[in-house]
This record gives C-alpha cells, sequence and structure tokens, in this order.
C-alpha cells in the first residue's frame, strides 16, 4: 500500500512538473493594464516567454548582420524608443535608408508596419526586409541566410534557448525561427505607464495643467490633431486581439509640392511607390505618438528636427520650402489631407501643446530590463 | 479518345471486376502509346552585350549581377507543335516547374551574388524535333506570394525575394562601366492584399519571352544587356537603378525593352527585345 502512495505522488510530480513546464515554455504574460486590449498575435507564432529571450538576444546581436557590425538594436536604441535619433538611418554597409527609423513601442498593436506599406501586417514579414533588403542594404545578410540557422544550432546558449523556444520542433535552428522570435520580441515591447496614461487612469496629478491644456488643443476641432492620432496607441492605423476591422490610415500632411504638381521626392512618394495610384502621392501612415519627445527628428524622412517644427508645419497648414531642391509649398498641395488646414496658436498655446505631447513619454520603457542588452545585465 | 472514354464507362457500368480490370489495362496501353516518351532537353542561357560574351569585370562594361527565374517553358516543333518542357527536380535550380537561371559567379564587379552558377537547365520535353521556344520570366502567382521562408529551393533563396512588397525578384540585372552604372530588379507591384495573402497584382511584370529558329543542341538563349539598357544613359557618370517602384522614373527604359508596361506611361502588347537567339 504504502508503494502505491510512493507511486502515486511520484507519478503527479511528474505530472506537475509537466504542468508547470509546458505552461513556462507555452505562456506569457504581458504586463498590460486591464483598460487595454492585448494584441493580436499570429496563430503560427504564439507568445511565450522562452521565445521573446531568444529573440531579445537575437535583436541585440551584431551576427545578424552581414560584416557583424550592426544588430536590430543598432537602429532601434530603447532609450530612444527604439528610434535611432538620425534622420534616416544607415545600413551595415554605409548606404542611406531613404527614410527614419520607426520606434518599436507598441508597434504590436499597428495594423501596418513601417512608414507606407498597405501589404504589410505582420512583424514577421517585416523582420526580413532589415534583415535580408539590398535597396538599401540595411543589415546585409541576403544570401546568407543560413548562417543564423546555423548560429542558433552552434552557439550552446543560442541551442539552448531555441529548444526552450520551440520545444516541438525536430531542427528548431532554423532562419524561420530566428525571425519567428524576433518578432515575438518586438511585439512584447508594450508601453501604457506615460503620465497620460496615468491621467487616464485616474492620477489627475499626472499632467501639468499646461500639459492638460495641451491635450484639450491636441483633442479639438480646431487642431484636428486626433483624427489621424487618435486612440488609445494614438494613431489611426491601429488594431488588437478584439478589433474585427482592418484599420489603416495614410495621409499625405502637405510636407512636399514639387513643380506645384503635389510630387514628393522620388525617393519617398510613399503610398504612391506601392499602388501608382495619383491619389496616393505622399501618403505615409501616421505613427503612433506614444514617446514622441524622445524620438526626433520627425517625419517619415527626418525633414522637421523638433517638435516646435512639427506644430509650426501643422499650425501653417502644410510646409514651405524656399530654396533647394524640393522648392515648394505643401499647403496648396492638391493631395493633401482635408485635416490638415492650418489653425492660428499663440505661444502658450504652442508651449502647452508640446508639455503634452512630452507627456506620452513612458520613462519606464526607456530603461525596461525585459527589453534591453540581456548581454549588458 | 472520347469514345473511348464513353464506351469504358458503359461497359463498367455492366460490371464485372475482371472486365473493367481488362479496360483499364487496354486504357493504360492506349495512354502510352499516344504519348511519345519524354526525351532529354538542355536550354543553355548566356550573357551578352552588345552580342559579346558578357562576364564579371573581365570586359570595359562589366557584368555585376545577372539572376532570373524561368517558368512555364514550351518547345516548339517545326509543325507548331506545343511540348512543355519538364524540368528535372535537383533540389537546388530546379524545382516545381521553377528555375533560377544564375550567370554571375559573384567574382570582379559581381559583389551580391554567389559563386555557383547555373546557366544550363535541364529537362525532357515528348519531342526532339524543336523549332522554337517559349518561356516566363518570373514565379508563377501562386508561388509568388507564399512564405519564403517555408519555400523549397530555389524558392528559398532570400536575395531573390522581395519582402517588403511580397513576392520574387523575377530578375536582377546589372552593369557597371568605369565611372557608370545601372541595376534593375523586376518584380510584381501595385499589389492587393496582405502579404501573406495577396489578392491580386495590377503590374505582375511577367516577362514573356517567344524565339523562333532556336535548337537546344546547337543555340543559346542570350540576355543581351545592351539592348535592357538601350535607352539608359550609361555615360552620364550617374549610377542609377530601378526597383520596379511605381515612382522610379530610371524603370520607364528597361521595362520598355522587357516588353513590359510600366505604370500608366506605356502601351500594352508590345514584346520584349532583350532574349534572343545566339546561333
Amino acid at each position: 500500500m504504502k508503494r502505491y502512495v510512493w507511486v502515486a505522488a511520484a507519478a503527479s510530480a511528474i505530472v506537475i512538473a509537466l504542468v508547470m513546464f509546458s505552461a513556462r515554455s507555452t505562456s506569457f504574460e504581458w504586463r498590460i493594464p486591464e483598460e487595454y486590449p492585448i494584441p493580436q498575435v499570429p496563430a503560427d507564432n504564439p507568445m511565450s516567454t522562452a521565445k521573446v529571450e531568444l529573440g531579445r538576444w537575437l535583436f541585440y546581436d551584431t551576427r545578424l548582420s552581414g560584416n557583424n557590425t550592426m544588430s536590430c538594436s543598432t537602429c532601434h536604441l530603447q532609450e530612444l524608443a527604439f528610434t535611432d535619433g538620425q534622420s534616416r538611418s544607415t545600413g551595415s554597409t554605409g548606404a542611406l535608408h531613404p527614410r527614419s527609423s520607426m520606434s518599436l513601442i507598441n508597434t504590436a498593436y499597428a495594423s501596418r508596419l513601417t512608414w507606407a506599406n498597405p501589404l504589410l501586417d505582420r512583424l514577421e514579414d517585416q523582420a526580413l526586409t532589415p534583415l535580408f533588403g539590398d535597396n538599401p542594404v540595411e543589415m546585409g545578410m541576403a544570401g546568407r541566410d543560413k548562417e543564423i540557422g546555423a548560429l542558433l544550432g552552434s552557439e550552446p546558449a543560442y541551442r539552448k534557448l531555441s529548444q526552450a523556444a520551440f520545444p516541438d520542433d525536430e531542427d528548431p535552428f532554423s532562419v524561420l525561427n530566428a525571425v519567428r522570435a524576433i518578432a515575438a520580441f518586438v511585439r512584447s515591447i508594450v508601453s501604457f505607464d506615460s503620465p497620460y496614461d496615468r491621467y487616464l487612469a485616474g492620477d489627475l496629478a499626472a499632467l501639468s495643467p499646461s500639459a492638460e491644456r495641451g491635450m484639450e488643443l491636441f483633442f479639438s476641432e480646431r487642431l484636428e490633431c486626433f483624427h489621424c492620432h487618435g486612440g488609445f496607441n494614438l494613431t489611426d492605423s491601429t488594431t488588437h486581439a478584439n478589433a474585427n476591422i482592418d484599420r489603416t490610415g495614410f495621409h499625405n500632411t502637405g510636407l512636399y509640392n514639387l513643380n506645384a504638381s503635389g510630387a514628393y521626392p522620388e525617393e519617398n512618394t510613399g503610398l504612391f511607390d506601392m499602388t501608382g495610384e495619383v491619389r496616393d502621392m505622399g501618403r505615409f501612415k501616421a505613427p503612433s505618438l506614444r514617446n514622441i519627445a524622445v524620438t526626433k527628428p520627425y517625419m517619415h524622412d527626418g525633414s522637421a528636427a523638433t517638435l516646435e517644427d512639427v506644430v509650426d508645419h501643422y499650425s501653417r497648414g502644410g510646409r514651405l520650402i524656399e530654396s533647394g531642391n524640393h522648392v515648394g509649398d505643401g499647403r496648396l498641395s492638391p493631395f493633401k489631407s482635408e485635416f490638415v488646414n492650418g489653425f492660428e496658436l499663440s505661444d502658450t498655446e504652442r508651449a502647452d501643446l508640446i508639455e503634452f505631447l512630452s507627456s506620452l513619454t513612458d520613462e519606464s520603457a526607456l530603461i525596461d530590463d525585459r527589453w534591453s542588452n540581456p548581454s549588458e545585465q | 479518345m472520347t469514345s473511348i472514354a464513353k464506351t469504358t464507362m458503359r461497359r463498367t457500368r455492366l460490371t464485372k471486376p475482371l472486365a473493367s480490370r481488362f479496360l483499364i489495362g487496354i486504357g493504360l496501353f492506349l495512354c502510352v502509346a499516344c504519348s511519345a516518351p519524354q526525351i532529354p532537353v538542355n536550354i543553355e542561357f548566356v550573357a551578352t552585350w552588345a552580342g559579346q560574351p558578357l562576364r564579371c569585370g573581365e570586359t570595359a562594361v562589366s557584368l555585376t549581377d545577372l539572376r532570373f527565374f524561368v517558368s512555364d517553358i514550351v518547345l516548339i516543333d517545326a509543325n507548331g507543335g506545343e511540348h512543355p518542357l519538364l524540368l528535372t527536380t535537383d533540389d537546388r535550380w530546379q524545382q516545381d516547374g521553377i528555375a533560377l537561371v544564375d550567370l554571375e559567379n559573384g567574382g570582379g564587379a559581381c559583389l551580391n551574388g554567389p559563386p555557383d552558377i547555373h546557366a544550363v537547365l535541364s529537362g525532357t520535353a515528348a519531342t526532339d524535333d524543336v523549332e522554337g521556344i517559349r518561356f516566363t520570366v518570373g514565379v508563377p502567382f501562386e508561388l509568388n506570394h507564399a512564405n519564403p521562408l517555408l519555400a523549397v529551393s530555389p524558392l528559398n533563396d532570400a536575395a531573390m525575394h522581395w519582402h517588403w512588397r511580397s513576392g520574387y525578384k523575377f530578375l536582377r540585372a546589372g552593369v557597371a562601366t568605369e565611372s557608370d552604372g545601372f541595376w534593375i530588379h523586376l518584380g510584381s507591384t501595385g499589389c492587393k492584399g496582405t502579404v501573406q495573402n495577396i489578392t491580386e497584382c495590377h503590374y505582375p511584370n511577367r516577362v514573356k519571352v517567344e524565339l523562333s529558329e532556336f535548337s537546344p543542341d546547337s543555340d543559346q538563349v542570350a540576355l543581351d544587356l545592351s539592348r535592357l539598357l538601350k535607352n539608359v544613359d550609361l555615360d552620364d557618370g550617374v549610377r542609377s537603378d530601378c526597383s520596379s517602384g511605381l515612382s522610379e522614373s530610371s524603370c520607364g527604359a528597361p521595362f520598355d525593352a522587357l516588353g513590359l508596361v510600366f505604370g500608366q506611361s506605356a502601351s500594352p502588347s508590345k514584346t520584349q527585345s532583350v532574349f534572343q537567339v545566339n546561333h
């Protein structure tokens, strides 16, 4: 009888251990406040703590570039809300990218990724462009994709992480899994602890009176900022686990008007380059304004240096460029969004608006250990 | 054939397993008899510049890249009969009816490609009386927009894929002179849907090639880059390129040479002038 008890105890211990192990390898804790939704997660790439951890190591690993000089983090620095502070980013071989590095915070909620791509809706697909793209070369891994699988299989730490992240795969050491892990890591970078979030949660002291006045301006029909930068993620290109309607907004904000034809510079025509439809000239996605104060310079090509420049651009209802290659008055562009009409702002109001925009920064996200370089911990 | 099928149906309905087995045997015999045996055929591709061989860094005009996908290959016999070329699967360059032709060897000015080349396609066809060839430069729509990380070789070559546009680069080609150069990446554009669920592409950009007076035994299919770049200025000292984007004015001339409509400008139903027969 005693023996049976022991056998039963051992069996239940094994069952409990298995349950705990499988829970550990498949579950993931988002740490999202109750009032915000959970992001969409592709069915073929469920989140797990182990997978996110593998992705974190890969995100910071320069061996993911052809000449071992660059990792994902080179253009996505945590302290700058995962941007790089440059107007346009530079690839591993020195090629200048036509566009500015975008913040990765809350991209889990982006209905479309990058600046102007109506096709790109999964981080798993997006990750391939910086890794393998050659126009411009970013990380320069085109034709070297097997090296990534080999890295997972050869280095003991990566072997262990890969097996934990993909426990059902006979051979988990593949570029496909590396990309899935990086996507899972980026998807895990979710933040809702800015002063503005705390204010919405009931802590009315979280915003200064100036920021509060700026918030009123931001959400006013007079300034119309919120038409494109509304919702919990402050962009109209937002989706989440409970969203059933595909919402993506691309807008021409009157930054350029070459030859008075509404044209944008050829290397940056936005949606037009993808569709070839004239009405899509200069249409770009409205980025999330979360952490916007730490992600200068602004716009798809980094052509606005400061938040003041951005506010002045919208206040004028389009940008006037008086000299150089891009001469033109964006205010008169035939393709400009109907919400970019210009507005008068007093100096105090301008300062209040910027104060509000600065309250959208979640300082904790800029130093959170979950997303920092694991080899420096 | 129709009458045989009808007869078979009627008899089978009359039943008896033995009778039906007999009829299946007859059917198989007829089928083998009616289709000629498959004969091995090799198709060789070469890169040329104004008719002369073009290589990576050995000539005044140097090749910098030349890789492309070929599909839907049909051989045409003296009577105009059409015979599909069945590509032999080698798990590397040729699979699923698609072949990757690679005419650069990674040397000289060809800085982006691997050292291996694949110039000769091998397959079989039901004729050895070939007078012409037809093929498509491109990947068929059904295979073009699947996940490249799950694809089999040669469709798993990341350098030939356009991750942000979805789909493959059907053709990568480029040349350099001492102070100038041009390259083109060709693929479908104006696609609708999302990367994993593309429904259609407004500009498929697949190149249709049809060549007559072609014998696989003695001739080669030449891709003449001087014809591709006929209206591209290679003396202005400005290195330019075309990656099929709809705002790239530099794409007009090479698209025209490939018989493709670029954006809303050019006229349809043209024929390509880049591929020729090298006797």
